[in-house]
C-alpha cells in the first residue's frame, strides 16, 4: 500500500512549519502525526488549518505521560486524520485554547479540563464538565496518580 | 391521514404479541447458538487457564481437584460475551441456549 | 426581558439516559442553554487501563447499548492498527454485514421515538414491531439480540453459512418493503410536519463551525460520512451513497436516517453477494508493539473516534473514546438557542433533544429552566415536560 500521498501532505506541512515542528511521523495510510513545542502550538495549528481550510476537529484527547501531559488534537482533512501533538509539564498544566480557531473545541477542552486538570487560557466557559460539584478541585481521576480503590464485597448478614 | 389504511387492515389481525410466560411458552424459538448460560465438561478440560486470562467479568477461578486444575464459575457475573467458549483449545466451555436464570440466591449461581 | 428558571428533574423518560441542561426562558422561548454531562459516567477510560486487550472488548462493547457494534470495530480495528496486521477479507465482510445490520436496527429505534416525542404512538408501535425482524437477524448471526460479542482482535468469532445469508436475505426483502412505506408515511403524514419542518435548526456555517457529526450534520447539507472519507472494513468496495438534506432542521434529519436505512439494506446485499471466501481470523501475540493509534469509523450516531497508546505490555497505557453524541453537544447548544426570527418553544425541547439521536449511554439528562426576571424557578419532571409538549 503506497503512502504518496501521506508523504506528500507531510512534506507540506514540514515546509509550512519550517523548524517549529519536531516531528512528523507517518502512522500508517490517512494518519499522520505531528509533535510541537507548547508554545508553538496554537501558531502552528492556525497555520496548517488556514493553509488547507481544515474545519472539523474530531476531538481533542489528552493523556498522562509520567512528568507530562500529552494534549492532542484529532483534525479530519480530505479523509485523514491529523493529529498534534504538545506536551505541558504537571506541575505548570497550561495551554492556549483553540476555540477561537475552531469552536467545536469548547466541548473537549472542558472535559480535559475536568479530568486531568489541564487549563487553556482563553477558554470561554471553563466550568465543572463532567465530575460532580462537590469533587475536590486539586484531584485529576485520569491522572496516574489516582489509583481506583476495589470497594469491599459487604459480607452477609 | 396516511396510516388509515394500514390502521383498518390490522384490525381484523391478532396481535402478534406472544404471551410469553404465561400461555405461549413454546413459541419463542432460540437458535442453536444462543449465548446463554455456560455449561461444562469436566473430562475435556486439561487445566490451561487460558478461560481464566480472558474473563472480562472475573466470573472464573481456577482451583485444584483430584485431576489437575479446572475452573469454577460465579455464574452470576457472567456478561455472556462467550469469550471463554472461544478460547478454549478442548471446547470444554459451551454457552447453552438456556435462558431463563433468575433466582434469588447468589451462592446457589456457583457452577462447579 | 423577564426570565423565568424552571427545573426540571434528572431522570430522563424519553431515552433512559440523563443530563442535565439548564435553559433560561422568556415566557415560551428559550433564550439560553447550558449544560453539564456526567451523571452516568462509567469511567471507561479509567478502567481500560487496568485490564488486557482481550478482556476490555467485551468492556469497550458495553459502552453504548445500541451502537455496540460500532465501539467494538472501532476497538479491534484499532489495535490491528498498532501491530500493523491486516485482517482476512472475509472478516472484513462479515464486519461490514453486522455494522449495517446494526445501522438498520438503531435507525428504525430512532424513528419509532421520534414519533413517541412528538406524541405520535402509532408509529412507535408499527416500527418497532419491524425492528423485531433485524433483531431476529442479528440473533441468528450472532446468538443474542443486541450486544453482538462477534469481534475479536484478528478477526471475528462466528462465520456465515449458506443458510443463514438465504434467512439474511428474506428478512431484508420484508425491512425494504416496511422502510419504503415509512419513507412515504414521513414524507406525507401532517402530524410529523407539523412538528418537524422549522424545528430545531441547524444551518450550514453552524454545523461546520461547531464540528458536528453523523445524520446531524448531514441534514444540513455537508457530504461527510466516515465511511466515503476514511473507509475502513469493507467499506472501500462496497458502493453506497452519502444521504444529504438541505432542510436543515429536524425533517431533515428524519429523512435522512430513512434514506440510510433503505442504502444500509442494499449495502448488506451486495456483502452476501461479493463474500469472499478464506479464514475469518488470524492469530496475533498478546502484546502489541510499542505505539499509538487513532481509529474512526462511522456508527449510527456519527463519527466515532478512538486513540490508543500502548507501552509494550499486555494493557493498554492510554484508551480514549469519544462518542458521537458528545461531538454533537455544541452544535445542540446552538439548536436550542433563539436568534432573530428563529424561535426555540419550550414544547420543542424534546423533540430537538431526540433529534441529534443522543446515546446517553454517553450522557445524563434532566432539564432546569431559569426565568430570572419573576425569579421563578421549577422543577419538572420528563413526563410533565413531554406532557406538556404533546398538548402544544
Amino acid at each position: 500500500m503506497s503512502l504518496e500521498r501521506e508523504e506528500r501532505l507531510a512534506s507540506e506541512i514540514k515546509d509550512l512549519l519550517g523548524s517549529r515542528a519536531v516531528e512528523i511521523k507517518i502512522q500508517r495510510i490517512r494518519s499522520i502525526f505531528v509533535t510541537v513545542k507548547k508554545e508553538d502550538y496554537k501558531e502552528s495549528i492556525r497555520k496548517v488549518v488556514d493553509r488547507f481550510a481544515i474545519t472539523h476537529l474530531s476531538t481533542i484527547t489528552g493523556a498522562d505521560s509520567g512528568q507530562t501531559i500529552d494534549v492532542m488534537p484529532h483534525f479530519s482533512y480530505a479523509g485523514t486524520k491529523i493529529t498534534f501533538k504538545s506536551s505541558v509539564p504537571k506541575t505548570a498544566a497550561e495551554i492556549d485554547t483553540l476555540t477561537d480557531i475552531i469552536p467545536g473545541a469548547v466541548m473537549y477542552e472542558r472535559e480535559i479540563h475536568d479530568l486531568l486538570g489541564v487549563g487553556f487560557k482563553g477558554h470561554p466557559t471553563p466550568e465543572r464538565f463532567i465530575l460532580p460539584d462537590d469533587w475536590p478541585s486539586d484531584v485529576y481521576p485520569l491522572r496516574k496518580e489516582y489509583k481506583v480503590v476495589r470497594p469491599e464485597p459487604i459480607p452477609k448478614t | 391521514m396516511a396510516m388509515q389504511r394500514e390502521l383498518l387492515r390490522h384490525i381484523f389481525r391478532k396481535a402478534v404479541t406472544i404471551r410469553y410466560p404465561f400461555k405461549d411458552r413454546q413459541k419463542v424459538h432460540i437458535p442453536g447458538d444462543f449465548r446463554g448460560m455456560i455449561a461444562f465438561y469436566r473430562d475435556r478440560c486439561i487445566g490451561c487457564s487460558m478461560c481464566f486470562r480472558v474473563c472480562p467479568a472475573e466470573v472464573i477461578e481456577m482451583f485444584d481437584d483430584d485431576k489437575g486444575k479446572r475452573p469454577m464459575f460465579y455464574l452470576d457475573r457472567c456478561t455472556h460475551c462467550a469469550q471463554c467458549e472461544d478460547i478454549c483449545p478442548t471446547k470444554a466451555i459451551e454457552l447453552t441456549a438456556q435462558y431463563e436464570s433468575a433466582g434469588t440466591d447468589r451462592t446457589q449461581m456457583i457452577l462447579k | 426581558m423577564p426570565e423565568f428558571t424552571v427545573i426540571v428533574g434528572p431522570q430522563h423518560p424519553a431515552l433512559k439516559e440523563p443530563e442535565s441542561f439548564t435553559f433560561w426562558v422568556d415566557g415560551e422561548d428559550v433564550v439560553r442553554t447550558q449544560v453539564r454531562i456526567g451523571y452516568a459516567h462509567k469511567g471507561v477510560e479509567k478502567a481500560a487501563e487496568s485490564r488486557t486487550y482481550i478482556q476490555n472488548i467485551p468492556f469497550i462493547e458495553r459502552i453504548c447499548g445500541i451502537c455496540n457494534v460500532a465501539h467494538t470495530i472501532c476497538y479491534t480495528q484499532n489495535v490491528e492498527y498498532l501491530y500493523g496486521r491486516q485482517i482476512p477479507r472475509r472478516a472484513e465482510f462479515i464486519r461490514t454485514i453486522i455494522e449495517e445490520l446494526n445501522r438498520i436496527h438503531s435507525h428504525l429505534l430512532w424513528i419509532g421515538i421520534a414519533g413517541h416525542e412528538i406524541g405520535f404512538d402509532t408509529l412507535l408501535m408499527y416500527v418497532w414491531r419491524d425492528r423485531e425482524v433485524v433483531m431476529d437477524l442479528i440473533e441468528a448471526m450472532t446468538g443474542n439480540r443486541v450486544s453482538t460479542a462477534l469481534m475479536t482482535i484478528g478477526g471475528v468469532t462466528r462465520d456465515v453459512t449458506p443458510e443463514l445469508a438465504t434467512k439474511i436475505r428474506k428478512g431484508l426483502d420484508i425491512l425494504e418493503e416496511r422502510t419504503k412505506y415509512y419513507e412515504k408515511i414521513v414524507a406525507s403524514e401532517s402530524t410529523m410536519l407539523a412538528r418537524t419542518r422549522g424545528v430545531g435548526v441547524l444551518t450550514r456555517e453552524e454545523a461546520i463551525k461547531h464540528c458536528a457529526v453523523g445524520p446531524t450534520l448531514r441534514a444540513s447539507g455537508i457530504k461527510f460520512d466516515v465511511r466515503a472519507e476514511d473507509p475502513y472494513a469493507a467499506h472501500d468496495e462496497v458502493p453506497f451513497e452519502v444521504i444529504t438534506a438541505d432542510t436543515c432542521d429536524l425533517f431533515g434529519r428524519v429523512v435522512v436516517r430513512v434514506y440510510e436505512t433503505i442504502e444500509s439494506i442494499r449495502q448488506v446485499r451486495y456483502c452476501l453477494d461479493h463474500l469472499s471466501s478464506g479464514p475469518i481470523r488470524i492469530r496475533l501475540p498478546n502484546t502489541p508493539p510499542r505505539g499509538e493509534s487513532v481509529s474512526r469509523v462511522e456508527a449510527p450516531r456519527g463519527e466515532d473516534i478512538h486513540y490508543v497508546r500502548s507501552d509494550g505490555t499486555d494493557r493498554p497505557s492510554r484508551y480514549k473514546v469519544r462518542a458521537p453524541t458528545l461531538g454533537n453537544l455544541a452544535a445542540l447548544v446552538e439548536m436550542l438557542t433563539s436568534k432573530g426570527d428563529y424561535n426555540v418553544h419550550v414544547a420543542d425541547i424534546p423533540i430537538v433533544l431526540a433529534g441529534i439521536d443522543p446515546c446517553m449511554c454517553c450522557m445524563d439528562r434532566t432539564a432546569r429552566f431559569i426565568e430570572p426576571s419573576k425569579d421563578r424557578e421549577w422543577v419538572w419532571t420528563w413526563n410533565q415536560l413531554k406532557k406538556y409538549a404533546k398538548e402544544k
